[in-house]
């Protein structure tokens, strides 16, 4: 039964993949605007994965996950922008000041504050129960961004703070997107992640069988801080700018409701919330561009695009409250066997 | 002297809060729906009195009202009945929905610019109470508020409507069962908690002079603060919770040192998570109480 | 009064009723008994209105009732007592009490009503202005009767009235539960306790595995053979429930 299971994920796992590649291949062949929008996706789609991570494994709401996509960016930020232009804008100790790290290092290291800035917010909070927990991250959502608003030596507080080297081009999100969902395709797979899901369905039942469900949301919680911060290093150097007022409430609900309207109890519906949002949004703003009809250009005022998004995901919502797939995760056809036994 | 002058703003800001927390409570207790659109209700409360600017104070005041209380039913149902057998994740990312849609279309109408309102301008200045200099308005908040609370109080408490409410709220399926009509009650609950937004509204405009499209932000995550700190499904909790964050956010404005000043809203998160860590369940809701949360 | 023809209930995958048919004619006293998990609550919350039906059909009078809104059956007169009373806790037994005539608007026969509903259970009389949430557990059970008795209904449906009660306190409620009977109420009731119900029915039919095992009057059940089977699983392949 537990084979089975194992075979069920990594096939949906590997078709995910297979599926992410080719749209990488394809948006090879399409206009620079284009490719920017896909690069986006595979960032955005970093981001939901380390939020299904907890959100779909646990079921518990996190409203705090940007904030530390925010420390990611940030902390990225510190260790790749030029020794100039961080003398300039900022005001930090020296050894940071001349310090500049090469990308993947700056990775590893703005991934490894996250996680341990996760370990020591979740380590007290992971007891909570009920409402209080996602209104618990909630908070530490407010507190990282009015950090990042006021701390001016160190973020420059509400001032972009420019400079980033741009290096996130879109092999680059894919492969971090990629990573991520290797990983959290292993994390569902372990002892870890099966206690959790068995907390999802019944607190009390996981309990009584022994699953320690407050130890077992801590390493979710840290590991999905891990992934988002890596989407937020990505989104740094994507955009070039780090601006604290991006990491707020909207881009909070757009990644949250990412995750629902395509599903949040499977990685297959994290995906196909993306991909959902993301062509919707594309299509719309194309659609603001204007569509040329013979020789008129059919232009719609802009915020359509945000307007049409919203009424559409309603519209999902109503028709499927479980989000576009549901339980399901993708996997090929399962070829008749003969029955078992009732 | 300056202790009781912190001590009115304290009060008249979390008078307007408990308003907003009971605004979001009441539809909590009675859906389980964490309504984050209600801070669109205060947008668009603002923006008929911007369109209404140059207009008798009272007619701005009532036509508010009564567009933000149409706003609400609508709401109600054309995104939330339908999703009435929903998970509260589903409904909360809803509400957000019908939050973004809101917010665009007044972006897309008005722009993005804040803009001035005239309202109850002769409410800017200060009447005498002994040794006090109160402004006006925030005068007129406390009394608003505690008048509302003993109308809702009363309402709950007398109002055939009002107890079939409360019974929906502590069991709505029961409830349905002796008769209570479910689509009546929710109704009923969101024209009340449009008024409520509407009456913060109202404040807010008179206050700060302007209105924005994002104006209802700010407020919507406060009062769900203060409705947690409250006990989520607790009326007296809701409004509690507002004063209570009221008087939070104010002394911590008035007694921090000052270069600690522009972080208040982190500190008064962080208590925040203190205070959930000592009472997840919130002051009115007892322990037992919380798993139906 | 009441007819219920061939109900087919699930909630997802787990198939909690399979074609139950039954009847109870007005004036009558009907007990529906078996164990724990057989079903028995599945039915009366789908005739009440609260859980939805895959198939079947189920007619109050001539009027076919499947399907529609339990407040709107309540105003039709059916009343349910749900198991574990669900009586408001943080509302008074008076407010309690005054609920169960939401769908009336007679307001002087509410109000002899409610001297009546107080006569039969005087402990409420004494409690009338309490927090139900302070009463124990029989005398919730009785402000859940009493609640019910206050819409008047065609129908009264009660789901195992003596569940956690003690048995001086089931009596009292089954006492009372006579003198509606005496009254011409029609009352179908849900038991796991056999002893009492079949006791104050007319008829009684025993489900099992969400099915009607045996049916019949309750002198002609009690104590035989094939009732034991009928009520603890037929064939030695389902073994002892």
């Amino acid at each position: 039964m537990m084979g089975h299971t194992d075979n069920r994920s990594w096939q949906s796992a590997a078709l995910l993949l297979a599926v992410m590649v080719a749209v990488a291949l394809l948006a090879t062949l399409a206009p620079p605007a284009l490719q920017r929008t896909v690069t986006e996706a595979f960032i955005k789609l970093t981001v939901v994965i380390g939020l299904y991570v907890f959100v779909g494994n646990s079921g518990v709401f996190s409203f705090g996950h940007v904030g530390f996509m925010a420390i990611g960016g940030y902390v990225s930020a510190i260790l790749t922008i030029l020794p100039a232009k961080k003398e300039v804008a900022l005001d930090l100790p020296v050894f940071l000041e001349t310090l500049q790290l090469p990308g993947l290092a700056a990775l590893i290291v703005a991934v490894l504050v996250a996680a341990i800035v996760a370990f020591l917010v979740a380590a007290p909070l992971v007891r909570l129960r009920g409402i209080a927990l996602p209104m618990a991250t909630f908070a530490v959502l407010v507190i990282v961004h009015v950090v990042a608003l006021n701390w001016q030596s160190v973020t420059g507080g509400r001032q972009a703070l420019v400079g980033l080297p741009r290096f996130t081009s879109l092999w680059v999100a894919l492969a971090g997107a990629a990573a991520a969902l290797i990983v959290a395709t292993i994390y569902q797979q372990t002892r870890h992640g099966l206690a959790l899901r068995c907390s999802r369905e019944s607190e009390v039942a996981a309990a009584a069988t022994g699953i320690d469900v407050e130890r077992e949301r801590l390493i979710a919680f840290v590991l999905s801080a891990a992934i988002v911060a890596m989407g937020g290093f990505l989104f740094a150097h994507f955009l070039g700018t780090m601006t604290a007022n991006t990491f707020f409430i909207d881009l909070t609900f757009v990644t949250l409701t990412m995750l629902v309207v395509g599903g949040m109890r499977s990685l297959t519906g994290a995906c196909a919330g993306v991909a959902l949002v993301s062509i919707v949004s594309e299509l719309f703003r194309s659609i603001e561009r204007g569509i040329p009809v013979g020789d008129h250009v059919i232009e719609a005022p802009p915020g359509l695009q945000e307007i049409a998004l919203a009424v559409i995901l309603l519209a999902i919502l109503i028709m499927r409250p479980n989000g576009l797939m549901g339980d399901w995760e993708l996997a090929w056809p399962a070829r008749k066997k003969a029955k078992e036994g009732a | 002297m300056i202790f009781l002058q912190n001590a009115i703003d304290a009060i008249s800001l979390g008078a307007v809060y408990a308003l907003a927390a009971l605004g979001i409570g009441l539809i909590f207790s009675i859906m389980r729906l964490i309504n984050f659109a209600h801070g669109e209700l205060i947008m668009v409360g603002g923006f008929v009195l911007y369109g209404l600017a140059g207009q008798p104070y009272l007619v701005m005041g009532l036509a508010s009202i009564l567009v933000v209380a149409i706003l609400a039913l609508g709401m109600e149902r054309i995104a939330f009945r339908p999703l009435r057998k929903a998970s509260p994740a589903t409904l909360l990312i809803a509400s957000f929905a019908v939050s973004y849609l809101l917010q665009h279309v007044v972006l897309m109408v008005f722009g993005a610019r804040p803009m001035g309102v005239d309202f109850l301008a002769q409410f800017g200045d200060s009447v005498e109470l002994g040794v006090l200099r109160v402004p006006k308005l925030q005068f007129a908040a406390i009394i608003v508020t505690i008048v509302s609370l003993v109308c809702l109080a009363l309402f709950f408490r007398r109002s055939r409507i009002g107890v079939e409410m409360r019974a929906a709220a502590e069991d709505f399926t029961m409830a349905r069962l002796l008769g209570v009509r479910a689509n009546r009650v929710i109704a009923v609950a969101f024209v009340i908690s449009g008024v409520l937004a509407s009456m913060v509204s109202l404040y807010l405009v008179a206050q700060t002079g302007s209105v924005s499209y994002k104006m209802g932000v700010n407020m919507v995550l406060i009062a769900f603060v203060a409705s947690v700190i409250g006990g989520m499904g607790s009326l007296t909790g809701a409004a509690l919770g507002g004063f209570l964050v009221g008087i939070v956010s104010v002394s911590l404005q008035a007694y921090l040192p000052v270069d600690l000043r522009p972080y208040r809203d982190a500190f008064v998160f962080l208590a925040f998570i203190a205070f959930l860590l000592w009472r997840p369940q919130g002051l009115m809701t007892r322990r037992a109480d919380m798993e139906r949360v | 009064m009441l007819s219920v023809k061939d109900l087919h209930v699930s909630y997802g995958n787990i198939v909690a009723l399979r074609g139950v048919s039954l009847e109870v004619a007005e004036g009558e006293i009907v007990a529906v008994i078996g164990p724990n998990g057989a079903g028995k609550s599945t039915l009366l919350l789908t005739i009440a209105g609260v859980v939805r039906a895959k198939q079947g059909e189920v007619r109050l009078g001539d009027a076919p009732i499947l399907g529609i809104a339990p407040e709107l059956l309540a105003a039709r007169g059916v009343a349910l007592v749900p198991e574990g009373r669900h009586i408001f806790g943080s509302l008074t037994v008076a407010e309690n009490i005054a609920l169960g005539a939401t769908t009336r608007r007679d307001r002087a026969a509410i109000a002899a009503d409610i001297e009546r509903a107080l006569d039969m259970f005087p402990i409420l009389r004494e409690r009338y202005r309490q927090r139900a949430g302070k009463l124990s557990g029989g005398e919730q059970q009785m402000l859940a009767i009493a609640r019910a008795l206050l819409a008047r209904p065609k129908l009264l449906l009660l789901d195992e009235p003596s569940l956690g009660l003690a048995p001086l306190i089931v009596r009292q409620v089954y006492d009372a539960i006579f003198a509606l009977k005496r009254q011409g109420m029609t009352v179908l009731i849900v038991e796991q306790s056999v002893h009492r119900a079949v006791a104050a029915a007319d008829r009684t039919y025993v489900v099992n595995s969400g099915q009607i095992a045996m049916s019949g009057r309750s002198s002609e059940l009690h104590g035989t053979a094939a009732f034991d089977a009928a009520y603890f699983g037929m064939g030695a392949e389902k073994g002892v429930r």
